[in-house]
């Protein structure tokens, strides 16, 4: 099934490369929105399929690849990645839906949208580090080409920028992927084989080091972030709502599974120093954001600020923490997608995005009502308005967070509060006011141009109400990824339960009677 | 200010420049021409109405939305002044007037549209006439507070409430507040018959443009002229009818006119000193964010922003409401097919509305003006640049830049 998932927009790709070359866009693009809607489909027939009860990977697929490498054609997803592998099924829908109908070889940009689908699900439901590692650097061309030739007017260097550090990111990445196996001694790729092997702690902490500059890079964290303002504000608005809604959840995600679950003796020692990591950046990314014009700017930092909350919630470990983190990848995901959305729509429409030059723009006959009170929606959702999807992201994320980490917790806190700062700022400005003359006569927006952000907004509703729909998919498997490889480890290594904070112990001891019933 | 320039209406008496010999013709010209160019900021503005143009410059779109939106505003002061006029014959001194939009003829069809607000805003007619009763102005308005109005009511008080003791007593103890509800009942009348040649003169304009009669806005601003030179002494009476009995309240004998005391009172309520109201202008009367006094206020018709037109319940958006039902299909279709279509249509027709109403403006600044616009005499010309540069003053923040140039 997960094979069938890569298949069909091979398949789409294969299909836009044989159609001819003089089509109208629009047809190009309900090729793919075809192929994107069944590979959606086909994820959530997946979904009902789920067994949320069950930990572990589930509808795995095995096959040996290249032997002399050691690579195997791993597939299987769990409650970690499901949930990312949905999210990345909807946005590519609403990417494609969001695209201009009218952009420049259109034939090429939706091939590159697939691939890039491709990457993605093929890095969610790998099962084999290096399988992982290939589909983290496939999902690279595509962006690359997505940011160099749809882009704004410094594309180019914002596609080289990010070309370079996602380049490092990759070497980082390598090296600590083969490092794990070398040190491991194993002649496998394979999750399960890594993580049943335990690395003493100075191998893991080095290995761990280059793990998190290699996703440090992804997420974005500070210092490694200033690709991300970049790309997004030189990335078209499908782009951006992919890269922030999926891609640069690749970084979390791998931090969850590889530096979380394969170095948990590392972690839990540089946990203290992750959980002022993510304060700092978190708080970095906020006072950024209040200090830009540039309402993509705005969000960008507003992203880098928010991903540092994952950061936190996976630094503190807790099994709430655990599921805090995944809550807010996918609350983040679709808050960022809808935030990006309606920046790409007033971009659209007044060819601007500088806060100074906007003004009134919810004018109800001449501006941008709607989008305008979509955007007062999505703002709250980032603010953490109960009701919204944004509330039980972060309320976990700091319910998790603060027994173990008191102090970041309540500067990510001050983080948050700062994002209705800047947020409304924005909002107050663009929005609020009489509409400018200049501004009077600014085309008006279809229901085609609403209706990805509709969706997006009636998810973040939906979700902020039923939260349990984004929390079910992880609860099993929260145990499954803490405690396999947390008894030994804890019990071999003491230097871990001394290193880290005391008030993790609890946790780990609540979860250990739970394993020993199973 | 208007007060000031309260005179015998100088066009009845002057000669016009088309009857002008060919040397007199020349020497007017050559007078204007001496006369030295305005250095007032509505410079421009001044200049074309000394030359005989318009405060809104001419052009065939001009024109067209001018016609179309005045035969609109026509149809909509029809209803306005037929309301109007049957609230204050057939409601006077009633307190509680719950059907007084359906001008008699009540039926739960009409109510349940009425609910449904597919209907006339009436509001609106009753914010004007509010507003002339606050700012007053005008032999209508003095008459107001004349002992001979109190006398001429007391009578229909007494005829009102002849088995209702509880109010006589309460009359006697508030002895301000009944006739306080008849004056307005008087300013409802006096708006209502001002509409009612209004509303003939816009509907007579258009009929004329579709004849082929109407070319420029010139020929615009001579209609409405004309118009208000014909009906300017008109006079405004008021007899309301209580149960079977009529009560002459304001007599014909008080000289009481269409033109100086009720069109002038108008204009500059309406036109040019308005009311700040929540949804247009945010105000705190306590920090001086508005003028001290009433006759420095600046939010009337040719003051008001189209932009924020579209909330419910505001004033102007009432009347645009209105007018959208009235449209002439050429105007209509203009409208269709520029900017937002229907969407943005209230604005649209708002400033349309705003460029009529300069128009008007402009009849009413050459009727009242000194001398008229084409003497040939400097003397005269100085004068009249003088009232120019007076009345343009009060333009500075108002939207004449925007509509002269085309914003």
């Amino acid at each position: 099934m997960l094979t069938t998932l890569l298949l069909l927009p091979l398949a789409g790709i294969l299909v836009l490369w044989l159609l001819p070359k003089d089509m109208a866009g629009e047809r190009y693009q309900l090729m793919a929105m075809v192929v994107a809607i069944a590979s959606f489909a086909l994820a959530l027939v997946l979904g009902w399929q789920f067994d949320v009860t069950q930990p572990g990977f589930q509808f795995t697929e095995e096959r040996v690849w290249i032997e002399t490498i050691a690579l195997t054609y791993q597939l299987g997803v769990d409650g970690l990645s499901f949930p990312l592998l949905l999210l990345n099924g909807l946005l590519t829908i609403i990417a494609i839906g969001a695209s201009d109908r009218h952009i420049t070889r259109p034939k090429f940009y939706y091939i590159l949208i697939l691939l890039l689908n491709i990457g993605v699900v093929g890095a969610f439901s790998a099962r084999d580090i290096l399988l992982f590692f290939l589909f983290y650097e496939l999902e690279v061309i595509p962006l690359y080409f997505l940011i160099a030739i749809w882009g704004g007017k410094r594309r180019g260097y914002a596609a080289t920028k990010f070309l370079i550090y996602t380049v490092f990111s990759s070497i980082f990445l390598l090296a600590a992927f083969l490092g794990l196996v070398w040190a491991s001694g194993i002649s496998s790729f394979s999750y399960e084989d890594l993580r049943s092997h335990t690395l003493s702690l100075t191998p893991q902490l080095w290995l761990l080091g280059a793990l998190l500059i290699g996703f440090g890079i992804k997420i974005p964290f500070i210092p490694f972030h200033t690709w991300l303002p970049d790309a997004h504000v030189e990335a078209s608005t499908p782009v951006s709502v992919l890269l922030a809604g999926v891609l640069l959840k690749l970084g979390t995600y791998g931090l969850l599974r590889f530096g979380f679950g394969f170095f948990l003796d590392a972690w839990t020692y540089l946990a203290p120093w992750l959980a002022i990591w993510a304060a700092v950046s978190a708080l970095y990314g906020a006072v950024c954001a209040i200090a830009q014009q540039d309402m993509k700017k705005v969000v960008a930092y507003s992203s880098i600020a928010h991903m540092a909350f994952i950061l936190l919630a996976t630094a503190a470990s807790t099994h709430l923490s655990i599921i805090a983190a995944v809550t807010q990848m996918v609350s983040h995901g679709l808050i960022s997608a809808l935030l990006f959305l309606l920046v790409g729509v007033v971009y659209q429409k007044t060819g601007s995005r500088d806060v100074t030059y906007l003004r009134g723009l919810l004018n109800p006959e001449r501006g941008l009502p709607i989008i305008g009170s979509l955007m007062i929606m999505a703002v709250m959702a980032s603010s953490g308005l109960p009701g919204l999807v944004g509330f039980p992201a972060e309320f976990l994320v700091f319910r998790g967070s603060f027994p173990v980490f008191p102090v970041p917790t309540l500067l990510c806190m001050v983080g948050t509060g700062l994002t209705a700062v800047y947020f409304l700022l924005m909002v107050n400005k663009v929005f609020f006011g009489r509409l400018p003359d200049y501004l009077a006569k600014i085309p008006a927006v279809t229901w085609g141009d609403r209706l990805p952000s509709l969706i997006m907004a009636a998810l973040v509703l939906w979700f902020g109400l039923q939260p349990g729909w984004i929390t079910r998919w992880i609860e099993a498997d929260v145990t499954y990824l803490m405690g396999e490889p947390l008894a030994p480890n804890m019990a071999s290594s003491q230097l871990s339960a001394q290193v880290a904070s005391p008030a993790l112990l609890p946790e780990v001891v609540a979860i250990a009677p739970t394993l020993g019933d199973d | 200010m208007i007060e000031a320039a309260r005179s015998p209406f100088p066009l009845l008496a002057s000669p016009h420049l088309a009857l002008l010999s060919l040397p007199q013709l020349f020497q007017t010209i050559m007078t204007v021409q001496t006369l030295q160019p305005s250095k007032h900021p509505l410079a421009s503005a001044i200049h074309a109405l000394e030359s005989g143009e318009a405060l809104l410059p001419h052009s065939e779109r001009n024109l067209v939305e001018v016609v179309g939106i005045l035969k609109s505003y026509g149809d909509v002061l029809d209803a306005y002044s037929i309301n109007l006029n049957y609230i204050a014959d057939h409601q006077c001194l009633v307190f509680f007037p719950w059907f007084k939009y359906f001008n008699g003829e009540f039926s739960v069809q009409k109510l349940l549209r009425h609910w449904w607000h597919d209907r006339i805003n009436y509001e609106y007619a009753e914010y004007c006439m509010k507003g002339m009763f606050w700012h007053g102005g005008g032999g209508l308005d003095a008459y107001l507070d004349m002992a001979e109005f109190h006398q001429r009511i007391e009578p229909l008080i007494q005829y009102k409430f002849k088995y209702n003791p509880i109010i006589l007593g309460l009359h006697k103890l508030f002895p301000e507040f009944l006739p306080e509800l008849v004056r307005q009942m008087c300013l409802y009348s006096g708006l209502g018959q001002f509409w009612r040649v209004m509303s003939d003169m816009f509907l007579s304009l258009s009929d004329r443009y579709d004849q082929g009669e109407i070319k420029t806005i010139p020929d615009v601003v001579q209609h409405i002229l004309d118009g208000l030179v014909a009906a300017a002494a008109n006079p405004i009476t008021y007899s309301p009818t209580v149960g079977k009995s009529s009560f002459e309240i304001i007599p014909e004998s008080q000289g009481i006119t269409f033109l100086m005391d009720t069109a002038v009172p108008y204009v500059e309520a309406i036109f040019f000193r308005g009311t700040p109201f929540p949804g247009t202008v945010s105000y705190n009367a306590q920090a001086y964010q508005i003028p001290l006094y009433q006759s420095d206020f600046a939010y009337g018709a040719l003051y008001a922003d189209p932009l924020p037109i579209g909330g419910s319940g505001i004033p102007p958006t009432q009347l645009m409401q209105d007018m959208r039902h009235f449209l002439p299909d050429y105007l209509h279709e203009i409208y269709r097919t520029e900017g937002r279509g229907e969407t943005d249509l209230r604005v649209k027709i708002c400033e349309s509305f705003q460029k009529s109403m300069f128009c008007v403006t402009t009849a009413a600044l050459k009727g009242l003006a000194p001398f008229p616009m084409d003497t040939p005499h400097p003397a005269e010309q100085s004068q009249n640049r003088q009232y120019l540069e007076q009345w343009m003053n009060r333009f500075t923040t108002s939207r004449l830049s925007q509509v002269r140039g085309g914003i």
